[in-house]
């Protein structure tokens, strides 16, 4: 009861910064369900680690509680904010985003009768049900997910919760073709940001879905069955919502790749970005071949014309992907005796130097003015937007991006489980014991910089044909903040946590595009957050769960030893 | 089997070994004791090809490996089991030992091993789940331990295997390393405990500041009253 009511307050806090920064004006006629999905995952959260004791009515008793309090407080809040509104109190100099907008998106009413004081008090009525029905779900979702050996665990346990779990993405899938559809109204005209969020959301329960999923060849259907789903996307979504998608998964691929670097191999790499770049430039110099000064003056006068692309998108992944490893290489060989805080800053320094280069070497990358104009994958000779209307450009991009992230994920999967993958976790634990366990250290760490920064290039050609034009200005070191905060964020070494990393960093932010110069803030205080409350990650691996949480491992017997003799027993002991 | 010709070893400027000859015949436990600095650990650091020597040879039955990386060197069979119980602290005890046997491909061969190490230390085996780092001192030396002989090692280099432990537990790792040694390790073993090393040993050296001070037969050391002047304390 009291837990319940402390999370109330903690959620009516989150909710009124929500409030504050605009996020209801955004969501418009969504912004009901939406809030009330947010908070129930919030919800879902906090009980999770609080109710871990809890029997099931417990637990659904905080659950609601907690939905009821933040419903109550946040309706307190509204209205004390519609009454000054509808009163005419100048409330904008002082909190911007309260305005009628905001207020009627949350009461689900129109705008005017905020202004004109007309609002019922049913429309509060249902809002506060919202909320407290988010409690409810989210003790629920609990009781759902609930795993492990505790008794009170298996005796509050709902049976076939898992199917629910599983069954979730589909539904949410669905959802979407159905909201895609001509003549649907739900959410009003404009569904893109809610529509988004929904794919967001489906992709990142379709994760938790393969989770629940037995091993197996229950494993293998689902994530058959999710993969047709995603494969299935590009074709029903619209330009924006297929554009930020295909961010989300070109970052799904950098982030695999950099999580083999930092999660398998644990050598902290900072300027990952530069291998990014050197993938995009690469690609950009193959393709537009007349935006590089340098190369088209050089082709001129072999006698080639410089106006078409010397190669073609697929030709070229090999190119881009072997510039990128021979970088990865380059840094690797300086780095070798280097651990922790000063790889770091020498990783740093690289990708600021690819960065310098592109801007500097303006013959060959044209400078700060970019490669410009480059050329489109093709499917066998054909822009397969060109052939269907159902594809845009965006989402042929995504289509790409998803089977690259595949490919990606399956080399990341198989690498885990071999030789190498072992010698990784051993080096990461500790060099010198590994060496003495016989791993070349050598091999292993410029293999491990190698194959991720080959990763990298993949996703950084995909990057430059999204672009279309690239300039030095997009391979900042923000991008390989990026990329490791999400592997942070979904779980290091994680494979799914990677994704779930990439459409929470790189998703989530566009759906709150609305609310931009909070958004940053926001970030921020999910990972400060995320560090303190789960410091494995969202979805992290196995391993990685076991070595934060260590200390709930059963502990080791006492009675046999003391480990430090004291000095009487030294001398005693064997004469 | 294993000779060390004169070996010179430096960190940086500071020379730690200064001439160093030893050998350790096929089947035998030759123990290095010595007080701290002497350079014991320096010595089995330059076996097993973790630091270089500046001038000298080490010769593993006839051919030279010093100059030869670390891991080539454990993959001719010198398997150093660290000091300080250096284990992987957050792969589980299963991991561990499985890292052991990184360079072999023989699987059958390995779950043999993987059996007898099992067999001699069942503590091991109670434990086979959990994280190295939670286990006891006692048991992570044996986890060490364990992992150097999943190389099949010819010869093990074991470093300060009592470091830290209970009396009870030193009797019970030295008896360890005469049942390995019995199923054909050549062992060499270096120890502070001179007295229950130099019991379990058939030869010994005796290192001080960077030289050999003594050698010879283990109960002839243990009798001499230089060696129970300086290092047995009587």
């Amino acid at each position: 009861m009291k837990k319940g009511l402390n999370t109330g307050l903690t959620a009516f806090a989150v909710l009124t910064y929500l409030i504050l920064i605009g996020l209801p004006t955004r969501l418009e006629g969504a912004a009901q369900p939406v809030l009330a999905l947010l908070l129930a995952l919030f919800f879902f959260a906090v009980l999770r680690s609080q109710g871990k004791e809890m029997g099931r009515g417990e637990l659904l008793q905080s659950g609601l509680v907690a939905g009821l309090v933040a419903g109550l407080l946040v309706v307190a809040e509204i209205g004390f904010f519609v009454g000054l509104l509808a009163d005419g109190v100048k409330i904008q100099p002082v909190f911007d985003k309260v305005v009628p907008l905001n207020m009627a998106a949350l009461l689900n009413v129109r705008a005017g009768a905020i202004i004109n004081g007309e609002t019922s008090l049913l429309a509060y009525a249902i809002l506060t049900a919202y909320l407290t029905g988010a409690g409810l779900l989210g003790g629920l979702l609990v009781l759902f997910t609930r795993s492990g050996t505790a008794s009170t665990v298996r005796s509050t346990r709902i049976p076939g919760g898992r199917w629910l779990v599983i069954l979730l993405p589909f539904l949410l899938f669905a959802f979407i073709y159905y909201l895609g559809l001509d003549g649907v109204k739900t959410f009003g005209n404009d569904k893109n940001i809610v529509r988004l969020l929904l794919v967001l959301v489906a992709t990142g329960a379709g994760l938790f879905a393969l989770a629940a999923a037995k091993e197996g060849v229950e494993k293998l259907a689902i994530g058959g069955l999710l993969a047709g789903v995603l494969l299935f996307l590009p074709f029903v979504l619209n330009q924006f919502q297929n554009s930020v998608m295909s961010i989300v998964f070109i970052f799904v691929m950098m982030g695999l790749g950099l999580n083999i670097v930092v999660g398998y191999a644990g050598l902290l790499d900072l300027g990952y970005v530069a291998f990014f770049a050197i993938g995009a430039y690469v690609y950009a110099f193959v393709a537009a071949p007349f935006s590089s000064p340098y190369i088209s003056s050089l082709l001129t006068g072999m006698g080639i014309s410089p106006d078409s692309p010397l190669l073609g998108y697929w030709s070229a992944i090999p190119l881009a992907m072997i510039t990128a490893a021979i970088g990865g290489v380059l840094l690797g060989i300086p780095v070798l005796r280097l651990r922790g805080d000063y790889l770091a800053i020498v990783t740093l320094g690289f990708g600021e130097i690819i960065r310098l280069f592109m801007l500097n070497l303006g013959d060959l990358t044209n400078g700060p003015r970019g490669l410009l104009q480059i050329a489109q994958p093709t499917l066998f000779g054909v822009a397969p937007s060109a052939l269907t209307s159902h594809l845009d450009a965006q989402g042929w991009i995504f289509l790409l991006a998803i089977f690259g992230s595949a490919v990606v994920a399956f080399v990341a999967i198989r690498l885990n489980d071999s030789r190498l993958g072992r010698a990784w976790v051993a080096m990461r634990e500790d060099e010198d014991v590994a060496q003495a366990t016989g791993i070349h250290l050598v091999q292993t760490k410029l293999l491990a910089f190698a194959i991720g920064a080959t990763f990298a290039g993949l996703a950084g050609q995909l990057y430059a044909a999204r672009q279309i034009n690239i300039f030095p200005e997009n391979f900042s070191l923000f991008v390989s903040i990026d990329a490791l905060a999400l592997i942070i964020v979904g779980g290091m070494g994680s494979i799914p946590g990677v994704v779930l990393g990439a459409l929470a960093l790189k998703g989530l932010p566009e759906v709150l595009r609305g609310v931009d110069e909070y958004r940053i803030v926001a970030f921020a205080t999910l990972l400060i957050v995320m560090m303190i409350v789960r410091p494995e990650g969202i979805l992290p691996s196995a391993r990685r769960r076991r070595e934060l949480h260590s200390a709930e491992a059963p502990p080791p017997d006492e009675s046999d030893v003391s480990d430090k003799p004291t000095d009487g027993q030294l001398e005693g002991g064997r004469a | 089997m294993l000779t060390l010709e004169n070996i010179h070893t430096y960190y940086d400027r500071i020379h730690a070994l200064k001439g160093i000859s030893l050998t350790v015949e096929q089947g035998e436990i030759v123990t290095l004791i010595g007080s701290n600095g002497a350079g014991k650990t320096t010595t089995l650091n330059t076996i097993s090809g973790i630091l270089t020597p500046k001038e000298g040879t080490v010769y593993l039955e006839g051919e030279r490996i010093d100059h030869l990386p670390a891991h080539t060197v454990t993959h001719r069979g010198v398997v150093q089991s660290p000091e300080g119980r250096k284990i992987f602290a957050r792969l589980t005890v299963q991991e561990n030992l499985e890292m052991g046997a990184f360079n072999r491909n023989d699987d059958d061969g390995i779950a043999s091993d993987y059996e007898r190490v099992l067999t001699l230390f069942p503590r091991l085996r109670e434990r086979i789940k959990q994280p190295g780092g939670t286990l006891s001192g006692g048991e992570q030396q044996m986890l060490a331990m364990g992992r150097a002989m999943m190389a099949r090692p010819r010869i093990l280099l074991l470093d300060e295997p009592s470091m830290g432990l209970a009396p009870i537990l030193v009797e019970q790792i030295f008896e360890i390393i005469l049942e390995i040694n019995s199923q054909g390790t050549t062992i060499l073993l270096v120890e502070q405990n001179a007295q229950a090393a130099l019991q379990v040993a058939h030869r010994g050296y005796v290192m001080e500041t960077g030289t050999i001070r003594l050698s010879g037969d283990a109960k002839t050391l243990l009798a001499d009253p230089q060696v129970v002047e300086a290092y047995l304390g009587f």
